[in-house]
């Protein structure tokens, strides 16, 4: 446009013209460079098409070599599969072969069982028949029994018909029989009889002729007879005479004999009373009469305790069943005895009266009881004066005795001024000789009280353990001065023990501090209690001190008894001690013994004592 | 300090009752004496001592005898008695009929040493 297009004056219509073909121009120009803009789009797309076409050929192409593979797998498959089914062809035949040899056999089986279902069939055939003609045969049988069976019956009825006539016509025949036999046996009586009539009275004919020959005999021996009681009746008379006189003799002899022994029981000493078997009173004689101040008028035939009531300590009344004589004669007891009763009669005080009872036997059988009584009033006052002098003694004795100990006590405490040793030696010796003055005068009342028969059982329950352990506290000072082992032991299995507290204690304080006096410092001692039995306690106590000389020791329990061997070890000893012991066990029922050297020992004493449990059996009591 | 006690002594020894006296002064205690039963109650209920002492063998009156009188008196009921005694209870029958009459002690005087007494006494007067 550069190209200068001749402006000519001429017409503005030109330019105008030629501006308007160059604006037509320029619009073209636009319209061409937007088309090649819209083609240049297109060749870009048409490019991307091609670009896919391109990747899809070659999927295409990859498709195809993934499709010969398949295919080549399928073609393997395929082979696999043609084997698999020869093989299953095979197996096919072989299966067949075996159903159709199985079927076979079924058949075969099949055909033999139908065989012999035919036979059977037949064999049932045969015996279906065979039941037929049997069944038939039967039929006639049975028609042939029926008219049996009438027959038979008929002919029954004509044998019954029979049987009676013949009974009867029989029955008439034993009838006629038992007539016969009866007549024949009257016949026989009366030819018997008539027989033994004839016989009598033969025998009668002899007897006469022979019964006069005796009359005449017998008148002679009569005579003589007479003559011989006319002799014995003199002869009689004159023994009846004799005996009467001596039985006028014994009978003077006897009453006087009697009188002797009635006069002897009556006068009797103690009381004497006799029972029956019931109990009633039949015999009281003169000293009863007065003890009971009865007469035996008011108590002869009566019950005992009836008309003679009797008490105890305590003032209760006595039953019969409590008093002896019912033990003797309803126990079977040989004799009872009550210690002591108390009566009150109408003209005395209370009294007290010692009973014994003993069984009347004879022929073995009880008849009867005796009772004896004694009044023991006097007996009893000298008990208790025995005991009084005992205990008076024993205040008189003592007496003097504290005082010295008392005083020399206060003078050694230093109570009323300190004194100089040699003035304290001299009165421990006084104190300790009075100490031993009151254990002599303590041992020897006991002494005396056990030999007046005062030393009385008070029985009680003890715990032995704890009376034990306080006697063993009382010795302890003196076991730790003398620097003794001392051991004690109690069986669990006991505890109360009935006997009396006061002995017991002495028995063991006296064993005991025997052990402690007689062992040397150091010594061992052991006391123990254990079960004896069901019965008894053992009481031991066993040292290793200086033991009893063997040629004394039967000597140990006699009064005033000392070894040698200690009596210069311990001047104290006052040879008391086991004789109390001795006695108190003997006393309690119960035994001691020794042995020294103990078993498997040099040296040292072993005491043991047994104490029954349940206390004294009630008589060895001591008054 | 408390008061002294007053213990009457009931006895016929002389000298028993001079050492009993004796030793209860010297522990500070103040004493009454009286030389029978008789002495001894009259003395017991006009004074009400803490304390009485008292024998059993005596002449005009017993100890067993004063003792009962004494308790039988509304103060004597509950006094606290001991006896101090050489009689032995032989069977029982003595020492029955002593705790029938309920002393505080009964002591055999040979078998207690003076200042065991004179320790029981301290007990129940409670010094």
């Amino acid at each position: 446009m550069n190209k200068q297009v001749p402006t000519i004056s001429v017409s503005d219509e030109i330019i105008l013209n030629l501006k308007v073909l160059a604006e037509e121009k320029e619009g073209v120009r636009r319209k061409l460079a937007v088309t090649a803009a819209k083609l240049a789009v297109t060749a870009k797309k048409l490019a991307v098409i091609a670009e896919k076409k391109e990747s899809i050929r070659r999927k295409l192409v990859a498709t195809a070599k993934e499709k010969e593979v398949v295919r080549l797998e399928l073609a393997v498959t395929a082979a696999k599969l043609a084997v698999t089914a020869r093989r299953l062809a095979v197996t096919a035949k072989e299966k067949e072969s075996a159903r159709r040899h199985k079927l076979a056999v079924t058949a075969a089986k099949l055909a033999m069982t139908a065989e012999k279902l035919a036979a059977t069939a037949k064999e049932k055939e045969n015996v279906r028949r065979k039941l037929a003609v049997t069944a038939a045969k039967l039929a006639v049988t049975a028609e042939k029994l029926a008219v049996t069976a009438e027959k038979l019956a008929a002919t029954a009825e004509k044998l019954a018909a029979t049987a009676k006539e013949k009974e009867s016509v029989r029955r008439k025949l034993a009838v006629t029989a038992k007539k016969l036999a009866a007549t024949a046996e009257e016949k026989e009586v009366v030819r018997r009889k008539l027989a033994v009539i004839a016989w009598e009275l033969a025998v009668t004919a002899k007897e006469k002729e022979s019964v006069r020959r005796k009359l005449a005999v017998t008148a002679k021996e009569k005579e003589v007879v007479r003559r011989k009681l006319a002799v014995t009746a003199a002869k009689l008379k004159i023994s009846y005479e004799t005996l009467e006189k001596k039985v006028l003799e014994r009978t003077k002899s006897l009453e006087m004999a009697r009188a002797k022994e009635e006069a002897i029981l009556l006068s009797i000493g103690d009381g004497l009373l006799a029972t029956d078997e019931k109990g009633n009173i039949i015999f009281i004689n003169k000293t009863a009469e007065r003890l009971f101040d009865k007469k035996s008028k008011e108590v002869m035939g009566k019950k005992f305790s009836d008309v003679i009531p009797l008490e105890d300590e305590k003032e209760v009344f006595i039953p019969l069943e409590k008093h002896p004589v019912n033990m003797v004669l309803t126990a079977g007891a040989a004799t009872a005895s009550l210690p002591t009763a108390y009566y009150r009669s109408k003209s005395r005080n209370r009294f007290p009266m010692a009973i014994m009872a003993t069984p009347v036997v004879l022929d073995g059988k009880t008849i009867g009881a005796i009772k004896v009584f004694r009044d023991i009033t006097s007996e009893r006052e000298v008990d208790k004066a025995k005991t009084e002098f005992v205990s008076l003694a024993s205040h008189q004795l003592r007496t003097p005795l504290s005082t010295v100990n008392w005083y020399a006590e206060m003078l050694l405490a230093g109570d009323v001024g300190e004194m100089s040793e040699q003035q304290n030696k001299y009165l421990n010796e006084v104190y300790r000789s009075n100490q031993r003055m009151v254990e002599l005068v303590n041992a020897l009342l006991d002494v005396a009280s056990l030999e007046l028969g005062t030393f009385a059982i008070e029985s009680e329950k003890v715990d032995i353990c704890q009376l034990a352990e306080s006697i063993i506290d009382e010795q302890k000072p003196e076991i730790g001065t003398r620097k003794l082992r001392f051991s004690f032991s109690c069986a669990k299995d006991i505890s109360f023990i009935h006997t009396d507290p006061k002995h017991l204690r002495m028995v063991i304080q006296n064993i005991l501090s025997n052990a402690i006096k007689y062992s040397p410092d150091g010594g061992k001692i052991h006391l123990s209690i254990t079960l004896a039995d069901k019965q008894n306690i053992l009481i031991k106590i066993s040292d290793n001190g200086y033991g009893i000389p063997k040629s004394q020791q039967d000597k140990i329990f006699t009064k005033l008894f000392r070894a040698d061997n200690v009596r210069d070890k311990d001047t104290d000893g006052t040879g008391l001690g086991l004789y109390i012991v001795k006695s108190i066990v003997d006393n309690s029922g119960g035994k001691i013994w020794f042995t020294s050297p103990p078993k498997n020992a040099k040296n040292g004493t072993n005491f043991c004592v047994t104490l029954p449990i349940n206390g004294v059996p009630r008589l060895m009591k001591v008054k | 300090m408390k008061t002294q006690k007053t213990i009457l002594i009931i006895e016929d020894e002389k000298s028993l009752r001079g050492a009993i006296v004796d030793i209860l002064r010297l522990k500070n205690f103040l004493t009454l004496e009286a030389k029978n039963g008789k002495e001894g109650v009259e003395m017991a209920l006009s004074k009400h001592p803490d304390l009485i002492l008292l024998d059993l063998i005596m002449p005009e009156m017993d100890g067993m005898t004063a003792l009962k009188k004494i308790r039988e008196d509304t103060w004597g009921e509950t006094a606290p008695v001991i006896i101090l005694t050489n009689l032995s209870a032989i069977n029982g029958n003595v020492e029955d009929d002593a705790i029938a009459h309920r002393p505080t002690h009964y002591l055999i005087k040979s078998d207690w040493k003076l200042h065991d007494i004179v320790k029981k006494i301290e007990e129940i007067v409670g010094r």
